[in-house]
């Protein structure tokens, strides 16, 4: 289980996180909505421990959340690969980093379920399009079976078709695998769809963290209101009558 | 503005104490006993080893490698170079005297280069791709490649010996600075232009400029008030590598001329090895250069707003 | 990186092929013809002591080139070490090695090789120390400045998550991308540790005679500079060359990456 309790960053004198604390269970999914510079990519980077936080801890089952090695699967697909050598070997860096050898049966099994011809392994990042490089980019990140997989914006430089069959894999591969996921998205509706509990990120606090049918039906703050209304209004969120 | 000029202060500072324990420990751990490289230097002889001990004594050889650092640094600070090992005088007067023959050559080379590579530059980049660019070009490239010892031999074989119009060695009269200084200034000159002539090409492609001159400013005016003070940037950035350049030069120049400056200074206290004079020049070099970078730092954003709180 | 990896070969071939090259025995003392004037045999002449000039020129290119080339690989060793370290070790790391670096380009480095060399005593081995020790500066700011400005990318927060080292991450991720830029600014070290050497030599702290050095060659000249001045010429000319040959290959290589765009 993934428990984030009471962190704060400051940088330079400005607070960015202030009092944050969330829980995830082994296999679910919460979902980290806000819009940009409520703080979402420095939530991330704190609880991967890339970004040191001034108080609170970050732990998976107890231990510090480093040890239980979390994937992370970015907003860029492109930039997420050394242009300079071949995809399989970005994919495979998880096991290098453990020398652990790579299970071909396993990877053979996680290239059909993100419909990745194996072929397309052996190019360079920049002869694949985008949507192909972000479903690598979640091959990678399963590539070493990790109990916890954060994804920041993982749609958001996709098209919207390819957005619904790439949230679709990961529900199916999530099922699947029994990884729990974090998700940062501005997209409630995405959210909506996929996670168990919906957490509102606004200027560095957390305003409300509830189920994702509960907040859908009746959010608490008035943050969380305007948020839905305006997904529903562009159509993010279909009412379910 | 007060912060970041502190901020630089203790940089050089740093710098500063990083030369003197670097130089320090080079000289402590040279191969071979000092004391007794002093006692022949002194006496030109062999002597007793009574005599050795006492010059170890004497320059504070026997003490650990803090308690003479300390014993140099201390007075240094008072402005006491200390005495020399060999003569027993003090350093400071024959560096001043040194000094008066190197910084006129530094000078006038440094003049030669500017007044060589100002008109150069400007012609050149008049017309870039042109044939007086491209020779410009061709003859600064050429004149980076030769080694300045090299090139104040071959001034001394055409003016001194050949055609015999120019004195070579010493310094008596006023005359002899000239081929020196010519040495130094060409070789100033050739790194000047490039900086120079791409810096106000670069200067010239900035983007605003087009909309200065739709605005039908006078392109003599843009030239004076946009494009120098953009030229000017690298050519203040360059002023402190050819500080570099004019004092290695002098280096090799006063012992390729025999003039009795700082490089001949230091061959020497290096050949007696008189590790307080090699000592005093370095700290000096290291002071001037570090003060200079410093002026240059604080130029530089005085020059270009953008600069603002540029990290190293 | 195609002129630089020719140049390296053809300086590599000289180096290798001078001694087969050389019509004579660089150090045989010929003193009945001594100072001799070029001529079908002697095609550049003879020394003071009635040494082959050509012969002592291609043997020469072993100290001036192979020397230099030694000299500014291993300040690229160094110098990218130290940058890596600045650029992946944490803000100490950082500050340590930068103000190493400043405090080390707070001196003329030729100055500075001058003293070094002069203090521990003349010889290869303080040479190639000295001409190290003052040269790897360059190489460690622009891989600092390169390697922080890598270490936002994606592909390297990626590398830190999955728990590689950071040797390996500095092997697959720094590298690769320092590597064009390293080059430009290798090629500029090693034209100043051609210069550096021969200038050493000339001012009597380098390669000790009898062997042939070019600065060495130019220190000897110079007494007979008013009997014999084209003597003085040759050695001079060959470090010209080679010097003017590395600037325009660099610059060369320097101009495609600032067409391609890499870093910096």
């Amino acid at each position: 289980m993934l428990s984030v309790e009471n962190i704060a960053v400051r940088y330079r004198g400005v607070t960015v996180l202030q009092d944050i604390s969330l829980t995830l269970a082994a296999g679910r999914t919460l979902a980290v909505v806000g819009e940009s510079g409520a703080g979402k990519s420095t939530l991330i980077g704190t609880i991967l421990g890339l970004v040191r936080c001034s108080a609170g801890q970050v732990t998976w089952n107890k231990a510090p959340v480093r040890r239980c090695r979390p994937a992370l699967v970015m907003q860029e697909p492109r930039s997420a690969f050394n242009p300079r050598v071949s995809l399989r070997r970005s994919v495979t860096e998880p096991l290098i980093a453990e020398r652990r050898p790579v299970d071909e049966n396993q990877m053979a099994a996680l290239c059909r379920s993100l419909d990745i011809p194996t072929d397309l392994l052996e190019r360079r990042p920049s002869a694949v399009s985008i949507g192909q490089a972000q479903r690598i980019g979640i091959l990678r990140a399963l590539i070493a079976a990790p109990p916890l997989v954060l994804f920041d914006e993982p749609l958001s430089a996709l098209d919207a078709v390819t957005q619904k069959h790439t949230a679709r894999m990961i529900a199916d591969l999530q099922a699947k695998e029994g990884f729990a996921a974090l998700i940062v998205t501005h997209d409630l509706g995405y959210a909506a769809a996929y996670a168990d509990h919906i957490a509102v990120l606004r200027a560095g606090r957390i305003e409300e963290l509830t189920t994702a049918q509960a907040f859908i039906d009746a959010p608490q703050t008035a943050y969380g209101r305007e948020l839905r209304d305006a997904a529903f209004a562009l159509g993010a969120l279909e009412r379910v009558a | 503005m007060i912060q970041l000029f502190l901020g630089l202060v203790l940089r050089a500072v740093v710098v500063l104490t990083g030369t003197a324990l670097a130089t320090f420990s080079l000289l402590w751990h040279a191969p071979g006993d000092p004391a007794l490289a002093i006692a022949l230097a002194r006496f030109n002889a062999v002597v007793s080893t009574e005599v050795v001990d006492q010059i170890r004594v004497e320059a504070g050889l026997d003490a650990g490698f803090w308690t003479a650092f300390k014993a140099w640094i201390l007075p240094l600070l008072g402005g006491d170079f200390g005495s020399s090992s060999v003569t027993g005088r003090a350093v400071w007067p024959d560096l001043v005297t040194a000094m008066s023959y190197t910084a006129p050559l530094a000078l006038s080379g440094l003049l030669i280069g500017v007044a060589v590579s100002v008109p150069l530059a400007i012609l050149a980049a008049r017309r870039p791709g042109g044939w007086l660019d491209r020779s410009a070009v061709a003859v600064a490239s050429l004149g980076a490649a030769i080694p300045t010892y090299w090139l104040g031999l071959l001034l001394i074989l055409l003016f001194a010996v050949q055609l015999g119009w120019l004195p070579a060695m010493g310094a008596r009269t006023p005359v002899h600075i000239i081929l020196p200084a010519l040495t130094l200034g060409l070789g100033v000159a050739a790194s000047l232009t490039r900086i120079l002539r791409s810096g106000i090409l670069e200067a010239r492609g900035q983007p605003f400029l087009p909309a200065i001159r739709r605005r039908g400013v006078a392109s003599r005016a843009i030239e004076r008030a946009h494009v120098a003070p953009h030229a000017a940037i690298p050519v203040v950035t360059v002023f402190g590598l050819e500080l570099a350049f004019l004092l290695e030069g002098a280096v090799i120049i006063e012992v390729i001329f025999a003039r009795p400056g700082l490089g001949t200074f230091l061959v020497t206290a290096i050949e007696t090895r008189d590790f307080p004079k090699v000592q005093a020049v370095v700290i000096l070099a290291a002071l001037l250069f570090v003060t200079v970078n410093l002026v240059i730092d604080l130029i530089y954003r005085a020059l270009d707003p953008r600069i603002g709180s540029r990290d190293a | 990186m195609r002129s630089v990896l020719a140049l390296v070969s053809v300086f590599g071939a000289l180096v290798l092929l001078g001694p087969i090259l050389a019509p004579h025995d660089p150090t045989a003392i010929d003193i009945a013809n001594r100072l001799s004037p070029p001529s079908p045999d002697r095609l550049l002449g003879t020394d003071a002591l009635g040494r082959d000039i050509l012969s002592r020129l291609l043997y020469g290119a072993r100290w001036s080139l192979g020397l230099a080339f030694l000299v500014s690989l291993m300040g690229l060793a160094l110098g990218t070490m130290a940058g890596l370290l600045a650029a992946q070790g944490g803000k100490l790391a950082d500050w340590t090695v930068m103000r190493t670096t400043d405090t080390f380009l707070a001196f003329p480095d030729l100055v500075a090789a001058v003293v070094i060399v002069g203090v521990l005593g003349a010889g290869t081995g303080s040479l190639i120390f000295a001409l190290t020790i003052t040269g790897w500066m360059r190489y460690a700011r622009v891989a600092r400045g390169i390697g922080l400005s890598l270490q936002t990318r994606g592909y390297v927060v990626q590398a830190r998550l999955a728990g590689l080292s950071p040797l390996s991450i500095a092997r697959w991720h720094y590298l690769p991308s320092l590597l064009p830029s390293l080059t430009v600014v290798w090629t500029g070290m090693f034209a100043r540790a051609i210069l550096g050497i021969s200038a050493l030599g000339f001012l009597g702290f380098g390669v000790q005679p009898p062997t042939p050095e070019w600065g060495t060659m130019l220190l000897d000249a110079r007494i007979h500079m008013r009997s014999t001045p084209l003597q003085m010429i040759w050695p001079g000319l060959a470090v010209v060359m080679c010097v003017l040959a590395i600037n325009l290959a660099g610059d060369a290589l320097r101009d495609t990456l600032a067409e391609q765009g890499l870093p910096e």
